[in-house]
């Protein structure tokens, strides 16, 4: 009775909306509870068949692994918990989270499944209540609460390492292991059949898709699935001919992952080819007044190319470009941005767009002036007129999904009858109404009359 | 809201506060909140018109407001009375007007309509038309929130 008073009263613990995400963690299940395990101690994760079993070790090693040249112990998690554990055939899959322990030791457990990468404030984090779990508390770093499940968070390094040996006992009474808790055999049942090896792949897919998210705040949905599914075999490939792992470790792994993903000219001025097809894209009658909107246009690179290539095309109109970032560093240098010689394309070198100035190259009053640099946050009201050309260039894809439809059928408000959507090179539109207009390396939309 | 708006707000800010109280600040980080927010207890409030329209809120808790008077003062105030209000009101004048001034200079034409502030408890302030910029400025008599909420006019 105490147990179900005590985990209603954490489940009622409002959830603010403000908390900072700082803590991540790869989530599983075990006997029908969830557990969490810090992300920066798990390695990977992977499936594994084959186990060399080891004479002369505690009965919860299971064996040992060849992980890419390297022997690991692996751990059944069930048995070292004193939980009933399940005859498997010969040669089952196991999921297996492979740990990397503060003192560099690597060991796989093995647990029921693996669940996904859940990011919580650590501010949620509560200390653990002795009856939390079928484990002892000392190995508990606390719980948390997440959209109605509780997770126990395990502290491997106390669990693993203590004294840089695995300790002998782990339960707090032997009996446990006698009186098995009536829900756990039925738990067990419930799990899916072992699975094939597309499963696993599967599963490795499924992984860098969460970690994504969780490193560098990648969202993968319809936009862009296509490219992250192509560009999965093509990382596998290259990480096993590496010897690699295939899993994303840390920001830098998922920086190099999204390497293929951003645009042309992401960064720099765009060159003469993107502008040359670009051009081609533009609709020919000369307008009196072209809104841009430029979201997220960082140091404003594009916010300066889009403007520079319409003035071109429409020597005669007036350009106005509203360009805004969140990133209060890169919006701030965004109006005084210096070019060297070697940064500014040839096309501009014909047109009077570029002045010297002391300290290098910039542009001249004429475009300057054409555009408002606004440190905004995309998620807010903005009152930008509507807009005859929106650059959103590879941005979306770092929204939530629901983030993404509502930014889409927010570009389709803003933009005229005749406008053009620029967005990433690798991205989707698949929702209705948008007509793609393709030229070279420029990715374009418009809206459907 | 506008890249060459925030300096100046920042920096007057910084200015100000350190040359009437004669201490040490340090400055939160900047961030854009559009939502409504609880105000701490405080709050003075200035306009803007010109180029753009908006307004500045400096907000504090009563105890922030009444060490800042006193400080102001040279004397210690033991209740928040008209000489207090007036000299938190003076502040809020002060800062945004050096701001002002500072936008002026930049080519921006900006003017300001005279302080008005509020006190309470369990206040709530809600633009959903703009998106606020607040500088978090922490000092040792308490902290100070500056919210700037600019549009252009089109």
């Amino acid at each position: 009775m105490d147990a179900v008073v005590e985990t209603d009263e954490i489940q009622e613990e409002p959830a603010e909306a403000q908390l900072k995400i700082d803590f991540k963690m790869v989530t599983f299940s075990l006997a029908g509870k969830d557990y969490g395990i810090d992300i920066m101690s798990v390695k990977e994760i992977s499936k594994v068949t084959k186990f060399t079993f080891t004479p002369n070790t505690f009965p919860y090693v299971r064996g040992v692994y060849n992980l890419r040249g390297e022997i690991i112990p692996i751990i059944d998690m069930r048995k070292m918990f004193h939980l009933p554990v399940e005859e498997k055939p010969e040669g089952a899959e196991e999921d297996v989270i492979i740990l990397r322990l503060a003192d560099e030791m690597i060991i796989g457990i093995i647990v029921d499944s693996i669940d996904k990468v859940l990011g919580v404030s650590s501010e949620t984090i509560q200390p653990p209540h002795p009856i939390f779990g079928d484990i002892n508390i000392k190995y508990i770093d606390g719980v948390v609460e997440n959209e109605g499940r509780l997770y126990i968070i395990l502290d491997v390094d106390r669990i693993f390492s203590e004294d840089g040996t695995i300790p002998a006992q782990v339960s707090r009474e032997a009996e446990v292991e006698e009186a098995a808790p009536a829900e756990a055999p039925a738990a067990r049942k419930s799990e899916p059949p072992p699975k094939s090896k597309e499963a696993a792949k599967e599963l490795k897919f499924k992984f860098v898709i969460d970690t994504l998210k969780t490193f560098i705040s990648f969202h993968v949905t319809e936009l862009n699935s296509k490219w992250t599914e192509e560009r999965f075999k093509e990382w596998e490939k290259r990480r096993r001919s590496e010897n690699k792992d295939v899993q994303l470790q840390g920001p830098e792994d998922a920086a190099e992952f999204l390497k293929s993903f951003y645009s042309p000219y992401t960064g720099s001025l765009w060159g003469d080819d993107y502008k040359d097809n670009l051009m081609k894209l533009l609709p020919e009658e000369i307008k009196e007044t072209i809104h841009v909107w430029n979201p997220g246009c960082g140091r404003g690179f594009e916010s300066y190319s889009i403007t520079a290539i319409l003035k071109m095309k429409y020597p005669r109109g007036r350009i106005k470009t509203w360009a805004n970032d969140i990133d209060l560093l890169n919006i701030s240098t965004a109006p005084n941005l210096i070019f060297t010689k070697d940064e500014i394309p040839d096309y501009f070198w014909d047109t009077d767009f570029i002045v010297k100035g002391p300290k290098g190259y910039r542009f001249a009053d004429v475009i300057k002036d054409s555009i408002v640099f606004e440190y905004h946050d995309i998620l807010n009201r903005n009152e930008y007129p509507e807009a005859d050309v929106i650059v959103a260039r590879g941005i979306l894809s770092f929204f939530d999904p629901s983030v993404q439809h509502r930014l889409i059928s927010e570009f389709r408000e803003k933009l005229k009858e005749n406008g053009l959507l620029i967005i990433g090179k690798n991205e989707i539109l698949t929702a209705e109404g948008w007509y793609l207009l393709e030229e070279g390396n420029v990715t374009a939309y418009r809206k459907e009359k | 809201m506008r890249v060459e708006y925030i300096n100046p707000f920042v920096e007057s800010a910084f200015n100000v506060l350190k040359e009437v109280l004669g201490t040490e600040l340090t400055r939160g980080e900047l961030y854009l909140k559009s939502t409504s927010q609880s105000i701490l207890g405080v709050t003075t409030i200035v306009g803007l018109t010109g180029d753009v329209e908006g307004r500045v809120l400096f907000d504090m808790a009563p105890e922030t407001a009444l060490a800042i008077a006193s400080a102001m003062n040279g004397e210690e105030l033991k209740t928040f009375d008209d000489l207090a209000k007036a000299t938190i009101s003076e502040l809020a004048n002060m800062i945004t007007a050096q701001a002002v001034t500072k936008l002026h200079d930049l080519g921006f034409d900006f003017d300001i309509t005279p302080p008005a502030l509020f006190t309470g408890d369990n206040m709530e302030v809600s633009d959903t038309e703009v998106e606020a910029l607040i500088v978090p400025v922490e000092m040792p008599l308490g902290k100070i929130e500056i919210n700037v909420a600019v549009r252009e006019r089109h």
